[in-house]
């Protein structure tokens, strides 16, 4: 399998260990991330002040994408709205899709609709599928209790999005129970980090990854796995200016979801960039790595096995 | 006129610049705060060289002088053509400007039988020519086929593309006349020969016509072999020892053959001095242009290579932040490999503002930095320029010159700021990575107080609120759906940002389903008032759960471009 990769504007220079390590996990897998230099923004930033603007730089991206026949790869949450949506509106609106069609043209870019794009969960999930990622597992978590934020943007609204039941989303819970890690509810699961409204209000913005941290920790979390890039810095950065400004205020260590899988892959810490985690200390990943153990195989799932075969 | 003279007169111009060139590096600068004088800037500056010089440091500098500043690193990762292009006529100009034109000084000291007729002289000076020569090439061709999007240096780039060449095919020329000349030739004769008969003296010049491109009026057809024999022994007794074979200067002896009766017309000598003056003056106008071009980057391109390997870009001081910041501007080529490379492209496109473009704004900055008067529209393109950034900051990473522009930017966006019109920009996701940086909060916060302000004023002006609410004919139609609404308040009691307030209706203005019911009853004005619109997550909640469809995200979206709008046509009108 072979994704022309889109890592977006945060990823590439302040999160570089989420490409990094889903580039080393997804190798295990025979899965390509093709590196593509030409790709712009996403577009989610110019949103607030021009509606056209945020569409145009996701449909280059997308056109380059098309000229070199391969689907896209995303990890940003708000990237990944930015490019449904926009595919969204060119496939109905043709009237638009031929005038910033113009533009491309200029430089020898024309927006079709032949890629697809997909998040990285849905690769996962659907493209290589929850028994093979199983077959190639070592190690399984055992007790880790592990809060995860799913993001807005990759959710709702869910006929742009079209990735998992915008309500009850289940991608994320299975594959990581696949990795012995059990869900965990908690207050502001499907809610919003704050990082939308960082620069404009940041009282508020603030506020809401307040909530998050205490919703998070009172269901007695140990650690948190953002999706999106903006809610990881939001946890990962923003949580540490927090702390201090709280009279430091203990940190919820921030983990990415490639960096787990590396580790039940068997993969070494240090090639996964866990560290580069600023929320993360070594002893976290001593704790992390003492939770790690054989898969056991479920006697029920053998029963059930024995059954339907 | 005296060469001397005019030598002397390049030499002083060209000094004179650099002297103006460095000043500005410690006296200029942009910041949003008052700059430090100019003896703690000269004070930090040298203190940061003592320190560097007198630490572990001093191995970084060294690495860097081979990597970065001999072998171009940063030019070879990004493509090598490019790193071809540029090395060859970056090595080819250095050595013929050290050999070649530095020869009594540098030469002629380091080999003590230094002639510029012998070799390895007369073929190294051909093939340093050479490669000069193939690396204009290759920069016209690169310019013609592979013409990039974005790309706007083309005429300083030409300018510098042409005079360099000038200087190149006026050497080469130079040389090609003189192997053609005939009184060139006697001169030589009369300097250093001792024929004993005509014979000898006809036999050598027979062989230099055959050999050396001579163009003679003795010889109009080609001299018999055997006479050429016997010159070729006389000239192996006589001049070898100071004069090699012409055609190993193989770029002029070419030039020679094919163009001698041209070359040579006459006794050759005026076309020896046509291009003697066209090299002098080429080589001497180079010299003066250097310091106020973009050719100054030979002196601050590796100066500021060098500062950045060893600070890493983090600086000790403001000081030394600033005048970083200055040899960074005056290194910039405008060879636009940031624009190329700019993630925000495509707003470039959209907005049509050149400004969003790095290489752009650096340009600009250089003039703000020397404190020339910019009209206050370029300067709110300007400033909008340097708000429309993903601070994605791959310009800094990509930049041939290693300029440090992401701290460049910053400081100039705040400083803009400070001074200019309110940037609606600020109220977008461009504000996010500033937030997160904590750069100038300060300064951000009050920009944005401004910002706000201009909203406010506007939109409550329009929406007059003691008055009683009727129906408007202000429809909003870029999304009706919020004609479905029915007021179940469901998108309100929803919101994690109405929860987030004590009192939402007084510190929002509207609440999420009286905006939409504002735009029921047609008085969009309203709705656009409401600071809810600002505040909204954008985490799509409302929507999700409206259970008639209402695609409030959306709106709020929407409404916020047209609240933009509104005020971008107030401010032109």
């Amino acid at each position: 399998m072979r994704y022309a990769f889109f890592e977006g504007c945060n990823i590439p220079i302040r999160i570089q260990q989420y490409s990094s390590s889903m580039r080393t996990v997804l190798e295990k897998f025979n899965v390509t991330l093709e590196k593509i230099d030409d790709f712009n923004c996403c577009g989610y930033p110019a949103r607030n002040v021009d509606e056209t603007a945020y569409f145009l730089p996701s449909m280059r991206n997308m056109a380059i994408a098309e000229k070199k026949q391969l689907d896209i790869f995303v990890i940003c949450n708000c990237c990944f709205a930015s490019l449904q949506k926009t595919k969204n509106i060119l496939d109905t609106n043709r009237a638009l899709r031929d005038k910033l069609n113009l533009i491309l043209q200029k430089e020898g870019l024309t927006y079709t609709g032949k890629t697809e794009i997909k998040h990285f969960l849905t690769v996962l999930h659907d493209d290589l599928g929850v028994e093979l990622i199983r077959s190639k597992l070592t190690l399984n978590f055992k007790d880790l209790r592990l809060a995860v934020i799913q993001g807005c943007h990759i959710l709702r609204p869910r006929e742009i999005t079209r990735f998992d039941d915008a309500f009850i989303p289940q991608i994320t819970d299975t594959l990581l129970g696949t990795l012995g890690i059990s869900k965990l509810d908690w207050q502001g699961k499907l809610e919003c980090c704050g990082a939308a409204l960082a620069g404009i209000n940041n009282d508020l913005s603030k506020k809401l990854l307040q909530e998050k941290l205490d919703g998070a920790q009172t269901a007695g979390a140990d650690y948190i796995m953002p999706i999106c890039s903006y809610c990881y810095l939001q946890f990962d950065t923003a949580q540490k200016e927090l702390s201090e400004e709280n009279n430091h205020d203990e940190l919820l260590p921030v983990l990415l979801f490639p960096q787990l899988l590396g580790l039940c892959l068997g993969i070494e810490a240090q090639h996964l960039g866990l560290t580069e985690n600023r929320t993360i200390t070594t002893a976290n990943v001593d704790q992390l790595l003492a939770l790690l153990a054989p898969p056991e195989e479920d006697k029920k799932k053998r029963k059930k096995k024995a059954v339907t075969a | 006129m005296n060469f001397n003279l005019l030598l002397s007169f390049s030499v002083i111009v060209c000094l004179l610049g650099l002297a103006f060139q460095f000043s500005k590096w410690f006296t200029s600068g942009i910041s949003p705060r008052p700059l430090p004088s100019l003896s703690a800037r000269v004070t930090n500056g040298i203190k940061a060289i003592t320190t560097t010089f007198f630490s572990g440091k001093l191995i970084n500098v060294i690495q860097s002088f081979f990597v970065d500043i001999l072998f171009q690193k940063r030019i070879f990762t990004k493509s090598v053509l490019r790193w071809t292009t540029h090395t060859l006529i970056f090595t080819g100009f250095v050595l013929l400007f050290l050999f070649h034109a530095l020869s009594d000084t540098i030469t002629a000291s380091l080999f003590s039988d230094f002639q510029p007729t012998l070799n390895p002289y007369l073929f190294l000076r051909n093939l340093f020519g050479f490669m000069v020569i193939t690396g204009l090439a290759l920069a016209v061709y690169r310019r013609i086929s592979g013409k990039k999007q974005r790309l706007k240096s083309a005429t300083a780039d030409w300018a510098a593309l042409i005079l360099i060449a000038a200087i190149m095919f006026s050497g080469v020329l130079l040389e090609a006349s003189k192997m053609s000349s005939y009184s060139t030739y006697q001169r030589m004769i009369e300097d250093y020969s001792s024929f004993s008969d005509d014979t000898e003296e006809k036999a050598l010049e027979a062989f230099w016509v055959k050999e050396n491109g001579l163009v003679s009026p003795h010889f109009k057809e080609l001299p018999s072999s055997e006479l050429v024999a016997a010159g070729r022994e006389i000239n192996a007794d006589s001049c070898l020892d100071c004069h090699a074979s012409n055609k190993t200067a193989f770029l002029s002896y070419s030039l020679a053959s094919v163009m001698g009766p041209i070359l040579g017309s006459g006794d050759g000598s005026s076309q020896v001095k046509i291009f003697y003056a066209l090299h002098i003056f080429a080589c001497l106008a180079f010299l003066c242009w250097l310091p106020f071009s973009k050719m100054f980057h030979m002196v601050s391109a590796p100066i500021n290579l060098v500062i950045k390997n060893v600070t890493q870009d983090q600086y000790s001081g403001r000081s030394n932040s600033l005048n970083s910041q200055m040899i960074g501007l005056s290194a910039c080529t405008h060879c636009g490999s940031c624009s190329t490379e700019c993630s925000s492209n495509m707003f470039y496109e959209y907005f049509d503002n050149d400004f969003i473009l790095p290489s752009e704004k650096v340009q600009y900055l250089k003039k703000i930095a020397a404190k020339q008067i910019i009209s206050p529209e370029v300067i709110k393109k300007l400033q909008e320029g340097l708000y429309v950034c993903t601070s994605c900051d791959r310009c800094t990473t990509v930049c041939p010159s290693g300029i440090n522009l992401k701290e460049l930017f910053i400081n100039a966006r705040y400083s803009l700021l400070q001074e200019g019109p309110p940037e609606t920009a600020l109220l977008s996701h461009f504000s996010f990575p500033l937030a997160l940086a904590q750069n100038f909060v300060d300064d951000h916060l009050m920009a944005l107080k401004k910002v706000t302000d201009i909203f406010k004023s506007t939109f409550t002006t329009l929406a007059d609120k003691t008055e009683p609410l009727t129906i408007g004919h202000d429809l909003y139609q870029a999304n009706n759906s919020y004609s479905s609404c029915y007021s179940c308040q469901r998108c309100t009691n929803i919101c994690p940002v109405v929860r987030s307030y004590d009192n939402p209706a007084e510190q929002l203005g509207l609440l999420p389903h009286q905006i939409m019911y504002s735009l029921g009853i047609g008085d969009l004005n309203l709705a656009l008032s409401s600071q809810m619109i600002w505040n909204c997550s954008t985490c799509y909640l409302c929507q999700e759960h409206c259970p008639n469809n209402v695609e409030l995200c959306d709106i709020f979206y929407g409404l916020k471009n047209k609240a933009i709008q509104t005020i971008k046509a107030g401010a032109n009108s």
